[in-house]
């Protein structure tokens, strides 16, 4: 697969506006047995019950590998402009058909730079699942540099026996790198709809004098990453006690409501973040975390 | 006094019988791992849960509720994004108990609702300003974490006033703000008061629902 990177152009006149990227990947898995015949090099390896590709686009800076040999069918997903910067426009779509099963995980940390005034990146997330469907969303940590803005809206669509799983991490800048994350903007939206009933609904709005909202006791008490998880599914209310079990002892928390299990996580850095969140993950999933979690 | 104070000074009382003094908003949890433990740290916490939590994002909802009283959706983003199964009982059981006392006393009809989007619409159903009201819910909010502070920390009554009496200009700001927002504007940062309200589910000794 060619990775092409967006074309950077010159500035002979500063001020210029940012250069804008944008790209979508729509991805689509049915369960194997289903459709007709078999396309070669269209499935993906998977153990125990199999899924294969039904349908993938790909455009502009956002690409989707289909690693082998995963313990499942996994989509990576990768914005091969490097981050997001004001202006830039990202939506990832993806479709488990009925018995299907898929992984969705970005390559590598996303990172949301600077952006120039009043200019906002945007991410969309569409998850669809259809009946006795499997989703694991499993994003890595967005890191939120000084002076980002970025909003990001997560939308899923399930049938009611359908298994979903939403992993997304946040830390405010690169502790070990010394980085100050002073000023930046980060609201995130989710709808997670269950047999066309909002189920659940979040809502995330950390904006302005970030460093100085995060020190506040009630939000972050200092600490620079936290994450929320979420697992619909019928048997969400019995990984309760589970989750409680591979939680860190300070700084998380989770409780069942309205058919799904809530999680939530502060941590003081992305390391720390990580960590807890592959602990956790090991003990709520029956199977390896993909790849790219654990390099 | 006027006609419509008279009607929010009581609805937002503490003595109106939806037992907010069951609920603490996770700040039970919050004391017993020492966070809160005197008028400082609680008033910290409650302005934080004004600002960048559930005072600002329920004020918006009553908002949006004043506005369009029919509009159900707005109900069901409400329970929606109650971050705990305790949260969604305090929002539901006192709108629910709102709801019903206000429809049998002061009529008319008013369904079932989560709190903020309740009295949303019984203010917009009587006329009530909308600004007033809002500040007035804050207001009854920010007191009763204030009393639930004096009854676990404990703390003193007079230092509780005091620090009810230190946020009155955050709640005018946050209620005059939250009037002019859009549902999209929604949103809070309050993941350690969330977490918190999470581990009271587990708290051995409670003296709170929530």
């Amino acid at each position: 697969m060619t990775l092409l990177a967006p074309g950077l152009p010159d500035a002979p006149h500063p001020p210029r506006r940012q250069p804008r990227a944008e790209g979508a990947v729509r991805v689509a898995v049915e369960a194997s047995g289903q459709g007709q015949g078999e396309r070669p090099g269209a499935a993906l390896r998977v153990r125990g019950p199999s899924s294969r590709l039904a349908d993938l686009y790909q455009s502009g800076s956002a690409r989707c590998l289909l690693p082998q040999g995963e313990p499942a069918a996994t989509a990576v997903l990768i914005n091969t402009a490097g981050g997001i910067t004001g202006g830039d426009r990202f939506a990832w779509h993806a479709r488990t058909g009925a018995g299907a099963e898929l992984v969705l995980a970005t390559q590598t940390a996303e990172r949301a730079y600077r952006a120039q005034p009043g200019e906002v990146g945007r991410v969309d997330v569409t998850l669809e699942l259809s009946p006795g469907a499997r989703l694991d969303w499993l994003a890595q940590e967005t890191i939120l540099f000084d002076g980002s803005a970025l909003e990001r809206c997560l939308r899923v669509e399930m049938a009611e026996d359908a298994h979903l799983l939403v992993v997304e991490p946040v830390v405010l800048g690169r502790a070990a790198m010394g980085e100050q994350v002073t000023q930046a903007h980060f609201a995130d939206r989710w709808e997670i709809r269950r047999g066309g009933r909002l189920i659940r609904a979040e809502a995330t709005r950390l904006s302005g004098p970030v460093a100085e909202i995060a020190a506040r006791p009630a939000v972050l008490a200092g600490q620079r990453a936290f994450a929320t998880i979420l697992y619909a599914a019928p048997d969400a209310e019995r990984k309760l006690s589970m989750a409680r079990e591979f939680l860190p002892k300070n700084c998380a928390g989770a409780s069942y409501l309205r058919e799904t299990l809530s999680i939530r996580l502060a941590a003081p850095d992305g390391a720390h973040l990580r960590s807890a969140l592959r602990h956790l993950l090991a003990g709520l999933r029956d199977r390896p975390l993909p790849r790219v979690w654990t390099m | 006094m006027t006609e419509a104070l008279l009607k929010l000074a009581t609805w937002l009382s503490p003595s109106y019988p939806v037992g907010a003094f069951t609920y603490s908003h996770g700040f039970e949890a919050a004391i017993g791992d020492g966070a809160i433990h005197d008028a400082e740290t609680l008033a910290a916490w409650i302005a934080d849960t004004l600002e960048h939590g559930a005072g600002r994002t329920d004020a918006i909802l009553l908002a949006h509720a004043w506005r369009d009283p029919v509009d159900e959706q707005v109900a069901e983003l409400a329970r929606a994004l109650a971050p705990s199964s305790e949260r969604l009982l305090e929002a539901e059981a006192q709108g629910n108990a709102f709801a019903a006392t206000t429809a049998a006393a002061w009529g008319p009809d008013l369904p079932a609702a989560p709190y903020p989007v309740a009295i949303g619409r019984a203010a917009a159903q009587h006329g009530l300003p909308l600004e007033d009201t809002a500040a007035l819910y804050l207001h009854a909010f920010a007191s009763n974490l204030v009393s639930a502070g004096i009854r676990l920390i404990p703390l003193g009554q007079t230092e509780g006033q005091g620090v009810v009496a230190r946020l009155a200009p955050l709640i005018r700001r946050i209620a005059a703000e939250a009037i002019g927002a859009s549902l999209d504007d929604i949103g809070s940062a309050c993941f350690i008061g969330d977490i918190a309200a999470m581990r009271h589910e587990t708290q051995s000794v409670r003296l709170f629902r929530s």
